[in-house]
C-alpha cells in the first residue's frame, strides 16, 4: 500500500491562522467584556490570566499534541489509546455539529443586520434606540410564545443561512491549505474592523465612562466564587476546546514541528483580542449611558443581546457614520464568526469522519454542509431563539465541558500526561515541565468539572431562561445522553481502511 | 480614564506584549516545519 499521507496546511503561519481563527469568535466580543464588567474588572482579569496558564493553555497543548502524535482526528486519537475510548472522541463530533448548526445562523443574523444598518431599520435617535429590542424579537425572529410553536421559518434568515452553508462548503472541500489561506483573512480583517470600531467608539461622548467601568478593579471580588466560574468559564469557551476540532487541526500539523509555542501563541492571540474587544464594547456602553441616561447595569449585556439590540441601540443615536458603523461591525462579526464555523464543521466533523469512513473530500463536506442548512431550519423558526438556547446549553456547556473534562483524564491517566509531555518537547521551540503533567490529569479536569457543576446549579440558571427549559431540563438531557449513544454507536462501526491522501 | 483604569491597561497590555514578543522569538529554535 502506498505511504499515508495526511492533509497539511502549506505553512506554519497558516496553521496559526486557522487556529487563532477557530479561537478568536463572537464570544471574544460579545462575552468577555460584559463578564469582565460584571465580575469585578481589573480583579476579573487576574483570574482570567490565571485560568488561561493552568487551563486553557495546558488544554490547547493537549488537543495540539495528541492530534499530530497519532495524525488523527478526535475518534481516531481515542480509538489509538484504546478502542474502548474511541467514544469518547465522537461526543466532542456531536457537540461541534449542534453548535456549528446555531452558530451558522447567528452569522445569518448578522448578514441580516449588515443590510438592515445600512438604512437604520430598526429607527433612528430615541426611537431606534428604544425599538432595537422590538425590531430583533418581532421583526426579525418573529418571537412565538415558546419551543413548542414553531411557526413559520423567516425567509430572510433562511437565505442568509443558505448563503453561509455555500460559503463554508466553498472554504472547506479542497482541505486544510485552502482553509488555512482564507483564514489568514478572517483573522485580520475582524482586528482590522475591531480597531476602526475602537476608534469610533472612543469618538463618543461618554466613551471614557464605559472604559472605566470596564477595568476598574473590585478586588473584594477575588474572593467571590463567581468571579472564578466566570474566569474559568470564558477560558473553556473561547479557546475553542473541547468540540474534537484542535485534535485535528493539530492532527494536519507534520511530526516534526512545534506544538507548546503554537499553542501559546494561539492562547495570548485570542485573550488579547478578547482584552481589546472590550474596549471596543464599552466605549459604546459608555456613549449610550451617556445619551440615554441610564446607568451601565441597563446597558452591558452580553450574548445575542449585545449584538443585535445594545449595539443597534448605540447605532442609532450616533450623531455621524451611524450606518457606516452599523455595517462595519456586523461584517466584523460575519468574519469573526465564520472561521469558527469552518473550524466546528471541518476540523470538528468532516475530518474525523473521514478518518472513519475514507469518505472523499468533497462529498462529506457537501452532505455534512447539506444537514446543517437542514437541522439549522429549526433556528429559523419562530421558536428558533428558544431551541438555541437549549442547544446550546446542552453542547456549549454541558457537552464542552464533560467532554473536555473526560478527555484530559484519559489522555492523563491512561495514555500518560508525562509520554504526551516527551513526544510535543521533542520538537518544540521550547520545553514544558513536569507541571504540564499535573495540569492534565487534575487541574484542567478539575477546572472544567467546578464550571459545570458550579455553573449547572446557578440561581440564574436553574430558575430563569430557555425558553421555559430549565438547566437540567429533559430536552437537554435527552441532547446529551441521544449525542452519546450515538457516539458508542459509531465506535462499533467498521472502520475503513485508509488509503493514500493524495497532497495537492 | 481613573488611574485604576489606566494601571489595568499598563499591566494587562505588558502581560500580553511580553508574552507573544517571548513566542515569536522562539519560533524556529525547536521544531521543524514540514508540509
Amino acid at each position: 500500500m502506498a505511504e499515508l499521507t495526511r492533509e497539511r496546511w502549506g505553512g506554519r503561519s497558516f496553521f496559526l491562522f486557522a487556529a487563532m481563527g477557530s479561537a478568536i469568535g463572537l464570544g471574544n466580543v460579545w462575552r468577555f467584556p460584559a463578564l469582565t464588567y460584571e465580575y469585578g474588572g481589573g480583579a476579573f482579569l487576574i483570574a482570567w490570566i490565571i485560568g488561561l496558564i493552568i487551563l486553557g493553555i495546558p488544554w490547547m497543548m493537549m488537543e495540539f499534541g495528541m492530534g499530530r502524535l497519532f495524525q488523527k482526528g478526535a475518534p481516531g486519537v481515542f480509538e489509538s489509546i484504546g478502542k474502548k475510548w474511541e467514544w469518547l472522541g465522537w461526543w466532542p463530533v456531536f457537540v461541534a455539529f449542534l453548535i456549528v448548526s446555531y452558530y451558522a445562523v447567528v452569522i445569518s443574523w448578522s448578514l441580516n443586520y449588515a443590510v438592515d444598518s445600512a438604512t437604520l431599520a430598526w429607527g433612528t435617535g430615541e426611537a431606534g434606540a428604544t425599538g432595537a429590542a422590538g425590531y430583533f424579537f418581532g421583526d426579525v425572529l418573529n418571537l412565538s410564545e415558546g419551543p413548542s410553536v414553531l411557526g413559520g421559518l423567516q425567509w430572510p434568515v433562511v437565505g442568509a443561512l443558505a448563503g453561509v452553508w455555500v460559503v463554508l462548503f466553498f472554504i472547506m472541500f479542497k482541505g486544510a491549505r485552502v482553509i488555512g489561506k482564507v483564514a489568514a483573512w478572517t483573522v485580520i480583517i475582524p482586528w482590522a474592523l475591531l480597531i476602526v470600531l475602537l476608534i469610533r467608539g472612543l469618538t463618543l461622548p461618554g466613551a471614557v465612562d464605559g472604559l472605566n467601568y470596564y477595568l476598574a478593579p473590585d478586588w473584594g471580588a477575588l474572593t467571590n466564587p463567581d468571579l472564578w466560574f466566570g474566569a474559568f468559564s470564558q477560558i473553556a469557551f473561547t479557546l475553542s476546546l473541547g468540540m474534537a476540532g484542535m485534535f485535528a487541526y493539530g492532527s494536519f500539523v507534520a511530526k516534526k514541528a512545534d506544538i507548546n509555542n503554537n499553542a501559546f501563541i494561539t492562547s495570548f492571540t485570542n485573550c488579547a483580542t478578547s482584552f481589546f474587544a472590550g474596549f471596543a464594547v464599552f466605549s459604546i456602553v459608555g456613549f449610550i449611558m451617556q445619551s440615554l441616561s441610564v446607568p451601565v447595569g441597563d446597558v452591558s449585556a452580553s450574548g445575542l443581546g449585545l449584538a443585535f439590540i445594545t449595539y443597534p441601540t448605540a447605532i442609532s443615536m450616533m450623531p455621524a457614520l451611524a450606518a457606516v458603523t452599523g455595517v462595519i461591525f456586523f461584517i466584523c462579526f460575519f468574519f469573526l464568526g465564520i472561521d469558527s464555523a469552518f473550524f466546528l464543521t471541518y476540523g470538528g466533523v468532516i475530518a474525523p469522519l473521514r478518518d472513519k469512513f475514507n469518505w472523499g473530500r468533497a462529498k462529506v463536506t457537501a452532505v455534512i454542509c447539506a444537514i446543517g442548512l437542514v437541522v439549522g431550519l429549526l433556528y429559523t423558526t419562530q421558536a428558533g431563539l428558544y431551541w438555541l438556547d437549549i442547544v446550546d446549553r446542552a453542547t456549549a456547556f454541558y457537552g464542552l465541558l464533560i467532554t473536555g473534562a473526560l478527555a484530559c483524564i484519559v489522555v492523563g491517566w491512561f495514555y500518560g500526561a508525562g509520554k504526551l509531555r516527551e513526544h510535543i518537547n521533542s520538537t518544540s521551540d521550547f520545553k514544558v515541565g513536569a507541571w504540564f503533567d499535573w495540569m492534565i490529569k487534575i487541574v484542567v479536569p478539575a477546572g472544567l468539572l467546578f464550571v459545570v457543576i458550579y455553573g449547572g446549579f446557578k440561581e440564574d440558571v436553574t430558575s430563569a431562561g430557555y425558553g421555559g427549559y430549565y438547566a437540567w431540563s429533559w430536552p437537554i438531557w435527552a441532547i446529551l445522553v441521544g449525542t452519546l449513544l450515538f457516539s458508542f454507536w459509531l465506535q462499533a462501526a467498521k472502520t475503513r481502511a485508509p488509503q493514500e491522501v493524495k497532497l495537492k | 480614564m481613573t488611574t485604576a483604569a489606566i494601571i489595568t491597561t499598563i499591566v494587562m497590555s505588558l502581560v500580553f506584549i511580553v508574552g507573544l514578543v517571548f513566542c515569536f522569538t522562539r519560533i524556529g529554535k525547536g521544531g521543524k516545519w514540514e508540509d
